[in-house]
C-alpha cells in the first residue's frame, strides 16, 4: 500500500516536471513567434503610425464613385507628431496635424482648427491608434502573406463578433508594419470599399514638406463648447455588440429643416448616425438606399421619421432603426 | 515495232521527216522511246558531241526528285486585306475612336452638371453648423447626390426627399468629423441592450 502511493508520488512529480517543461518550451515558442498573434501585428501597425517618418499614397475606391487619391505623411519633428492628409482630386482637402492640434483647410469653409488625437480621415483610426478597443467588436485572424503594392504584406481578417456589420481583409507590412490595404466586405463577401496604398516610403528625416508648416500661421483652435449632451426623450434598444453611444444632441439640420435629434453610435470601426425628426405627410415614407459605402434606412415611428445613416449592412441599420423606442414621459 | 516504223524514227532524228502520228505514238510507246534515246545517244557519239558524264536518264531522276520532296504545309501568302486579323482590327480602330469621343462628350456632360449643381455658400440649403463655430462648415466635400435648386412655393415631395436624405448624409459626413474622440469604445465588457436602456434612463433623470 505504501509503496503504491510513493510509486504514485512519483509519478505526479514526474508530470509536474514535465508539465513545467511543456510550459517553458511554449514560453519560448511564443516569444520566438510572437508575430503568429494578430495583435502583435496591430501592435507594430500602431507603433509604426505613431513613430516612424513615412510618406504614403493611397487611393480609396467607393462603388459609383470616383477613385479619390490622398497624400498621407507623418512625421517626428523635435519630438512632436506631424500629420499631413491630402485629397489630390478635385478642390481638395487638406488637413494637417501639429501634436494635438488638427487643422483642415476645406472649398467654401474658412480654415480652422479642433483638437483632438487623430485624423477622423479614411484611414479608421482606431485600428491604427487603439486596436484594443476593437477587440470587445470583432475578432482578428491571421490569415496568410501575399504581395501588396510590391511588399511582402501580412494579411489580416476582421469579423465582427455578432456578423451583423462588414467585415474587413487588412494587409500590413512585413517590414514596417505599416497598412498597405484595407477592404471593407458586406455579409456576401463583396468588397464595399477599399484603400489601396500605392506607394509607401520609410524616410529617416522627416519630409521636407513638414518643415514648411508654420505653427503659428495655422489657425487658432476653435473652442468646442463642451456642452453635456441633450437628453432625448427616447432609446435604442438594440445595438450590434460592442457598439456605443457616443454623442447625442438636439438641432436644426439647416435653414429649412425642423430640429432633428441626433444619436451617434461608434464602435471604433463604423460611425453611425440615428436622426429622429418630424416630416410633412407627404414624406413620410420608408426609405432604404446606398450612398457609396453607406446606407440610409428611415423608417416611420408613429409621427416620426427614424433614418440611420453609416456602413453597416441594410438588415443592421434596419434593425437599430425599429429598436428605438420612445420613453413614456 | 515494224521496219517501215524504225526507219520514220530514223528520219525524224535526223531532222530529215516529221511525222505526227509517229510524235504522239513516241510519248506514250516506251519502246519507241527508248529507242528514240538510243539514236540521239549514237548520233552524239558519232559527231563526238558527248558530255563527259553520261547520264542516260534525267527525267526519272526529276521525276523521282519531285516525289520524294516533302509537301509545302504553310498557306500560300495572301493579299493583306484578305487577312482576317487586318480585317478585323481596321474597323475596330475605328470604333473605339467614335467610341472614345462620345465618351468623352458624356464626361463633359457629367462635370457640367457637377458644376452647375455645386451648392454655393449663400444657398438657403447649406447646412448650419450644429456648433456655430467654423461658419459654413456644413458645406463639406465628399457627399455628391444632386444637390436641387429650390424653385419657390412649388417643390414636389420626390425633390424635398431627395433634399432631406442630401442633408442627413452631409450631416453625417461633419457629425464624424466632430465626433468627440475622448471617449473611446470599452474594449473588454460587451454592450448589452438593457446597459444601454440603464444610461439612458439615468440621463433623463
Amino acid at each position: 500500500m505504501k509503496k503504491q502511493r510513493n510509486k504514485s508520488s512519483r509519478l505526479s512529480s514526474y508530470l509536474r516536471k514535465s508539465l513545467t517543461l511543456l510550459a517553458l518550451i511554449s514560453c519560448l515558442s511564443v516569444s520566438a513567434n510572437s508575430f503568429n498573434n494578430p495583435q502583435a501585428w496591430l501592435q507594430k501597425l500602431s507603433q509604426a503610425t505613431s513613430e516612424l517618418n513615412f510618406n504614403v499614397s493611397f487611393v480609396v475606391l467607393k462603388p459609383n464613385a470616383d477613385v479619390e487619391p490622398y497624400v498621407w505623411r507623418h512625421a517626428i519633428v523635435n519630438g512632436v507628431e506631424f500629420e499631413h492628409l491630402n485629397l489630390l482630386n478635385g478642390p481638395g482637402r487638406e488637413v494637417v496635424r501639429v501634436g494635438p492640434n488638427i487643422s483642415y483647410f476645406e472649398p467654401y469653409t474658412p480654415p480652422y482648427t479642433l483638437q483632438s488625437s487623430s485624423i477622423n480621415g479614411p484611414v479608421p483610426y482606431q485600428l491604427i491608434k487603439n486596436y484594443e478597443s476593437l477587440l470587445g467588436s470583432y475578432n482578428f485572424v491571421l490569415v496568410g502573406r501575399s504581395r501588396v503594392s510590391g511588399r511582402a504584406a501580412q494579411q489580416i481578417r476582421m469579423v465582427s463578433h455578432d456578423k451583423n456589420r462588414y467585415a474587413y481583409n487588412l494587409w500590413l507590412d512585413q517590414a514596417s508594419g505599416l497598412i498597405l490595404r484595407l477592404d471593407t466586405l458586406d455579409l456576401n463577401g463583396q468588397v464595399v470599399e477599399q484603400l489601396q496604398v500605392t506607394s509607401l516610403e520609410i524616410t529617416e528625416q522627416p519630409d521636407a514638406y513638414f518643415a514648411r508648416i508654420e505653427s503659428s500661421e495655422l489657425p487658432r483652435v476653435a473652442a468646442l463648447n463642451n456642452r453635456t449632451d441633450s437628453a432625448l426623450s427616447w432609446q435604442i434598444n438594440w445595438l450590434p455588440s460592442g457598439m456605443k453611444v457616443i454623442k447625442k444632441d438636439v438641432r436644426r439640420l439647416s435653414a429649412n429643416d425642423g430640429t432633428v435629434e441626433y444619436m451617434m453610435l461608434s464602435d471604433g470601426m463604423v460611425d453611425i448616425s440615428v436622426y429622429l425628426q418630424q416630416l410633412p405627410n407627404g414624406l413620410s415614407q420608408q426609405t432604404a438606399l446606398k450612398h457609396q459605402a453607406n446606407t440610409l434606412v428611415t423608417m416611420q415611428r408613429d409621427s416620426l421619421a427614424v433614418t440611420v445613416i453609416g456602413k453597416l449592412p441594410a438588415k443592421t441599420a434596419g434593425a437599430i432603426a425599429s429598436s428605438i423606442g420612445i420613453i413614456p414621459q | 515495232m515494224t521496219q517501215s516504223k524504225i526507219e520514220k524514227l530514223s528520219s525524224l532524228v535526223d531532222g530529215e521527216s516529221i511525222d505526227e502520228q509517229l510524235i504522239d505514238e513516241l510519248s506514250t510507246d516506251s519502246e519507241l522511246s527508248q529507242k528514240w534515246q538510243t539514236y540521239h545517244l549514237t548520233r552524239d557519239i558519232m559527231r563526238k558531241d558527248v558530255p563527259d558524264v553520261i547520264n542516260f536518264d534525267i527525267s526519272e531522276q526529276v521525276a523521282k526528285a519531285i516525289a520524294e520532296e516533302p509537301a509545302i504545309v504553310a498557306p500560300k501568302p495572301r493579299r493583306w486585306e484578305s487577312l482576317p486579323l487586318i480585317g478585323n482590327v481596321v474597323p475596330l480602330i475605328q470604333q473605339s475612336g467614335q467610341f472614345a469621343i462620345a465618351a468623352s462628350v458624356a464626361v463633359a456632360v457629367i462635370i457640367g452638371v457637377q458644376q452647375y449643381n455645386q451648392p454655393l455658400p449663400d444657398e438657403p440649403y447649406v447646412t448650419t453648423n450644429a456648433r456655430g463655430d467654423f461658419g459654413t462648415l456644413g458645406v463639406a466635400s465628399g457627399v455628391s447626390l444632386e444637390q436641387t435648386r429650390p424653385i419657390q412655393g412649388q417643390r414636389s415631395d420626390a425633390q424635398e426627399q431627395r433634399r432631406r436624405i442630401n442633408a442627413l448624409l452631409r450631416d453625417h459626413q461633419n457629425q464624424m468629423r466632430l465626433k468627440p474622440q475622448a471617449v473611446k469604445v470599452e474594449s473588454t465588457k460587451q454592450e448589452d441592450d438593457t446597459k444601454v436602456v440603464d444610461e439612458e434612463a439615468t440621463e433623463q433623470k
